[in-house]
């Protein structure tokens, strides 16, 4: 999964720690997260979304080869 | 930062009564070896063989409470190390079984513990590289 965690964080002047702790998480999960190395639960992920006042499909998006959403 | 972080002070405490726990297991084993040598004929002495198991305990008890504590992220890694751990040292030590049957040296079970716990470190280190 692909996400804006690095551009929100640095529009903030947050530090990784900063986000850490407001997310009460490892420095280390903010770091693998951003890489893409992590994807969150959907709890972790839904607390990002609430600390940066947007919807989850707006931080996280899926892969381009991942699967694709349903048609309508 | 004024919010408090659980993650890192739960990973402070574990470390803390973690190695508290295995100093006291450094202690305990040599002091249970001379009192058994000591004592080669008392009826206690199975209490003080298994004196070193109290520390181990403690032990256990930090890491279920880390556990317990720490993040998503951080349990992934854990049961990673736990995963080669267990399944690492069932496999060898199942393997060397097979082998005494065909004149290997019996091994006390005194080395099962270590391997496991050996296997799982690595097991952590391994993927502690994989989500830096």
């Amino acid at each position: 999964m692909k996400n804006t965690l690095k551009v929100l964080r640095a529009m903030r002047d947050w530090s990784q720690a900063d986000l850490a702790d407001r997310l009460d998480v490892s420095r280390q999960t903010i770091n693998a997260l951003e890489t893409g190395k992590y994807d969150p639960s959907l709890p972790l992920a839904f607390k990002i979304a609430h600390l940066f006042g947007q919807p989850i499909e707006a931080i996280f998006q899926p892969e381009p080869n991942g699967i694709a959403p349903p048609d309508e | 930062m004024s919010t408090v972080n659980t993650v890192n002070s739960a990973g402070r405490s574990y470390l803390r009564e973690f190695g508290s726990a295995m100093l006291a297991y450094s202690i305990a084993v040599p002091v249970s070896l001379y009192i058994l040598q000591a004592n080669p004929g008392a009826s206690w002495r199975v209490l003080i063989a298994l004196l070193p198991v109290v520390p181990a305990l403690f032990a256990l008890w930090a890491f279920v409470r880390y556990l317990g504590r720490t993040d998503e992220l951080q349990r992934r890694i854990q049961l990673e190390g736990l995963a080669l751990g267990f399944g690492g040292a069932g496999i060898l030590t199942f393997s060397y079984g097979f082998l005494e049957n065909v004149g290997f040296p019996h091994l006390s079970y005194i080395y099962v513990f270590p391997l496991m716990i050996a296997l799982w470190g690595v097991g952590v280190a391994f993927a502690n590289r994989r989500f830096r």
